[in-house]
């Protein structure tokens, strides 16, 4: 079987084309309600919470969870993309069949799709960059590094929900990666207080997602910290891309070409 | 040393051409060890009832669903080596409708031009000769809820003519269409098979595969049963007539006493006589002047279900 990122030709960015050609024509309905939950929590978090706690590990709350909400709105957006917006597209539109039909891979799709999620995930983290820069929320230069970073964010939980999305029958089987891995990601992993705070073992799980290592990184960008260990963290972090990317390429090989 | 049998020398390269070709999904076997060779320019059809093996035979076709085992060549080439060269040059009309309900009409099409490497100017200038040809000229901008079904199956046929197939497939093209679109669908296909396009196509319609197709494969239960021209296939199977009685419960079996020696089925209140001749049922005729007839001469719809049985199948 010639399969996986390896089979993947250049002409795949026509299928990304494809979903931001779609995207545009329905911008409305994708652009303001996608920066709505990260805003929420600037004000919630940071201005709300924010207010009664004043400082954290040495600095202002909204400081410290502002790479939390970054990070949570790029693998937030990445993972609806690739997991309903792809399964909708996939058994609903049965657009990947029309796809491949043509001289496209089943491969390219599933490369496709996973940067089209990276995609969508860092437009929406670079939109709430802006929002904190404009709030004041950065105070060194080393920031610029966090758009790019989320995006490998974005492409690391893209390819993760793309093989869950490969994998199941129904949408309905969503729901349990949502509560087991999405949900605790988004609180656990470090966003809205450090992960030190919890027991051993939620600690190791906590640093098992990936997405602790990319706030630890996010984090030591905007503050003037040393992250916990820059080296395994990176690691880790395109580690688990690259072998879920792969893994999610040949899985929805399996998936479309039956 | 010389052969026992002469190699089979082929003088024109056939379209399609599988040999003993099977699919299985688990414990399903979906295809069963059919052969089938397709030559150039000709309409070929492939009937059976749901469930057959039909689609899947396609899906091998076009490649996106591997044989199981037996060999499969499209334009003398491997599909499993060779999928994307096969599809460059082939066409699809899928069985369900999967235009981008997103994109309106032309954009549907040059998306797919692009999947096909055809550059922005070449996708306009035949987008625009497509939507002619398929009597959509008007609904260039249109998107797609705005589209009856008859217009989206128009465009679905525009679309798999953007790269200058040379082989079309088609799974049901007309099911569901009023009259109207159905002829014009037909008439299109036809222009397309004597520009020298080759056509695969699946249908339920009998009228429509003995109108349209120079060879008709009937399929059941995974396996071939017969494949010749829609001629042959009735003079092989059927007798030249049919009488078509409609009857009372009652008399059905007191028709059947009295001329059940001549060659029928029978299906609930209808009976079916084949014969040679006209001559044939006229003794029929004089017995039961008052019931409901038809005389006609028999048909693929004949031979189908004389083939595949009048039980429902799925």
């Amino acid at each position: 079987m010639n399969a996986g990122i390896l089979s993947v030709s250049p002409a795949f960015y026509k299928v990304w084309l494809r979903n931001a050609q779609v995207f545009i024509a329905l911008w409305k309905f994708n652009f303001l309600p996608a920066l709505a939950e990260p805003v929420l929590f600037i004000f919630v978090m940071g201005l709300g919470i924010g207010s009664y706690i004043k400082e954290i590990e040495g600095v202002p709350y909204l400081d410290f969870v502002a790479a939390g909400i970054l990070g949570s709105a790029a693998i937030m957006q990445a993972t609806f993309e690739c997991t309903y917006g792809s399964f909708f597209r996939m058994r609903i539109q049965n657009t990947f069949e029309g796809i491949i039909s043509t001289p496209m891979s089943a491969d390219e799709v599933g490369l496709a799709e996973i940067s089209w999620g990276a995609t969508r995930g860092m437009v929406n983290a670079t939109l709430v960059f802006f929002i904190l820069l404009v709030m004041g929320v950065f105070h060194r230069w080393q920031v610029i590094f966090l758009p790019p970073l989320m995006f490998l964010a974005a492409f690391n939980f893209a390819a993760i929900a793309l093989l869950v999305t490969s994998r199941i029958a129904q949408m309905e089987y969503f729901r349990f990666y949502f509560s087991g891995i999405v949900l605790p990601a988004q609180f656990i992993c470090g966003t809205f207080f450090p992960v030190s705070r919890f027991p051993e073992a939620v600690q190791i799980f906590a640093w098992v997602i990936p997405f602790t290592s990319y706030i630890d990184i996010s984090r030591s960008l905007m503050l003037d910290r040393p992250a916990r260990a820059l080296g395994p963290e990176l690691l880790w972090a395109l580690g688990t891309t690259l072998i879920f990317t792969e893994l999610a390429v040949r899985s929805m090989h399996r998936r479309l070409v039956r | 040393m010389i052969p026992d049998k002469p190699a089979r020398i082929h003088f024109i390269i056939l379209i399609i051409e599988a040999k003993s070709l099977c699919k299985r999904f688990r414990d399903v076997v979906a295809v069963d060890g059919l052969d089938l060779e397709v030559e150039p320019g000709r309409c070929y059809g492939l009937v059976g009832p749901n469930g057959a093996g039909k689609t899947t035979t396609m899906k091998m076709i076009y490649c996106i669903t591997e044989p199981t085992s037996g060999s499969l060549r499209v334009f003398d080439l491997d599909v499993i080596s060779h999928p994307r060269e096969i599809k460059a040059r082939l066409g699809v009309v899928p069985q369900e409708n999967n235009l981008d309900p997103d994109l309106s009409t032309s954009q549907n099409l040059k998306v797919y031009a692009r999947y096909f490497g055809i550059s922005k100017d070449v996708a306009a200038s035949r987008c625009q000769e497509l939507l002619e040809f398929m009597h959509l000229s008007d609904r260039a901008d249109s998107p797609m809820p705005a589209l009856s079904g008859g217009m989206k199956r128009r465009l679905i046929l525009a679309r798999a003519l953007i790269n200058d197939p040379e082989l079309i497939i088609l799974d049901e093209p007309t099911t569901g269409l009023d009259p109207q679109v159905r002829h014009l669908i037909w008439d299109r296909l036809l222009e397309l098979k004597e520009r020298g396009i080759t056509l695969l196509l699946t249908t339920h319609y009998m009228d429509e595969a003995q109108k349209l197709c120079d060879e008709v494969l009937i399929m059941d239960e995974a396996r071939s049963v017969d494949v010749g021209t829609p001629s042959e296939l009735i003079r092989s199977h059927m007798r030249p007539y049919v009488l078509e009685l409609r009857a009372e419960r009652g008399r059905v079996a007191d028709i059947l006493s009295r001329f059940g020696h001549l060659e029928h089925q029978s299906s609930g209140q209808n009976l079916y006589f084949y014969g040679n001749a006209t001559e044939e049922f006229n003794g029929l005729y004089g017995a039961y002047p008052d019931v409901e007839h038809l005389l006609r001469p028999a048909s693929l719809e004949d031979v189908f279900l004389k083939l595949t049985g009048r039980e429902i199948r799925q």
